[in-house]
């Protein structure tokens, strides 16, 4: 899986190597990327960013899928 | 060692021998011009500057000038970079043998199965994924062809230029302004989403050396602008397979599409790409590669270099003297 292969920065700019590909992210996404990352599913991550980040369940589950989304759509996941 | 090299115009639709020469610069550089606006003839980077007749008058002028000009300064080596160069001098690279004028170019039959319209069978020889693609020739076979792939796609010409078609209308529209510029036949062609990235390499018949990058920006004329240094095994094996298979001779450029899972060929160009400087800077000297093949030296491999590099083109003035392109005009040679 090509999500495997995405670095972040510390400016937290995501990029994949063998694609060239880059793109800005903000500090949840990059959590959301990590957590993609070790395999866990999207119930689970909108678990654990909404008691991190203190935010409705709800609010975070659409912001998990958002990012998924925009994974999906470079073609990363 | 005399080596004259075509594609001199450097605007922003740069042909590739600025990009060659500047991996030369240690031979006595003759370059070949088609007409005395083009940039790169004022860039410092020849020693001699001929006008050439166009390819499409014929082999015999082409040949004539050639030989005019080996008499004059000498000519050991030739690299066509200009697409409309290649059918002739592919055709004629033995009787340039002959007159003692040494390339590196592709036979006749390897540059054919490249041609867009053989590509698909091509990609099925070498087990590479080709985008569904519909050869046309008609209006009618237009309707049916966008029928069958659907919307978005691409309309194709064979040799030269590609328009993304979101509707019949746009279709239609492009369809008319390849065919009445470039003829027929056309090509329809399924759009495969993903990540474009290109690989330059020098071969004969093995693969000496190249250079995989991602483009990051292109003019409107989709030539680019900035690029970066990518390792993809994926393309570096698609690139292999159709050397070995193809036992291809000379530069080439591959163009794919990266998916999740896969990799799509989408076109070989038979020649060195524009930003061929690129692998040059990055310790990969394709030209100089070319040459050193050409003179029959043990040429090592050399695909390594380093990722993560950017290439960024910008735009540079330089003023010289009115008589260099009065001379040029009016002798066609400086």
């Amino acid at each position: 899986m090509l999500i495997k292969e995405i670095e972040i920065d510390e400016n937290n700019i995501g990029y994949v190597p063998s694609l060239g590909l880059s793109f800005q992210m903000n500090e949840t996404a990059k959590k959301i990327i990590e957590l993609l990352k070790e395999n866990k599913e999207q119930k689970e991550i909108a678990k654990i960013i909404s008691e991190e980040n203190n935010i409705d369940y709800k609010e975070a589950y659409i912001d998990v899928e958002d990012v998924i989304l925009k994974l999906r759509v470079m073609g990363l996941l | 060692m005399k080596v004259a090299i075509s594609g001199l115009n450097n605007t922003d639709n740069p042909a590739p021998g600025i990009g060659v020469a500047k991996g030369l610069r240690e031979y006595e550089l003759i370059g070949l011009s088609y007409d005395v606006n083009e940039p790169g003839i004022y860039q410092g980077l020849f020693d001699h500057v001929f006008l050439m007749p166009f390819p499409s008058v014929g082999w015999e002028e082409v040949r004539d000038r050639l030989i005019e000009i080996k008499k004059k300064v000498g000519l050991d080596i030739l690299i066509p970079t200009l697409d409309a160069e290649l059918p002739l001098l592919i055709k004629y690279q033995q009787e340039l043998e002959n007159l003692g004028i040494k390339t590196l170019l592709p036979s006749l039959e390897q540059f054919k199965l490249r041609e867009k319209a053989n590509l698909a069978e091509f990609c099925e020889k070498l087990g590479v994924k080709y985008p569904k693609t519909i050869k046309i020739t008609t209006l009618d076979d237009l309707y049916k062809a966008v029928k069958e792939i659907g919307f978005p796609c691409m309309i194709k010409g064979n040799y030269y230029k590609a328009y993304k078609a979101l509707n019949i209308d746009e279709a239609i529209e492009y369809y008319y302004k390849i065919s009445n510029e470039w003829g027929f036949p056309l090509l329809v062609q399924e759009i495969v989403n993903g990540v474009e990235i290109n690989f330059v390499g020098v071969s004969n018949e093995k693969l000496f050396g190249g250079v995989g990058i991602k483009k990051l920006t292109t003019t409107d004329l989709g030539k680019v602008w900035e690029a970066i240094s990518i390792k993809n095994e994926k393309l570096f094996e698609l690139t292999k397979k159709f050397v070995e298979l193809s036992k291809w001779r000379g530069a080439f450029e591959v163009e794919a599409i990266a998916t999740i899972n896969d990799i799509y060929l989408i076109e070989i160009n038979p020649r060195f790409p524009a930003w061929v400087n690129f692998s040059t800077e990055l310790g990969v000297n394709l030209p100089k590669m070319m040459v050193d093949l050409i003179e029959g030296k043990n040429v090592e491999e050399k695909l390594n270099y380093p990722e993560n590099k950017l290439y960024v083109r910008f735009v540079e003035e330089n003023v010289v003297g009115f008589d260099m392109y009065k001379k040029l005009l009016s002798q066609k040679e400086l």
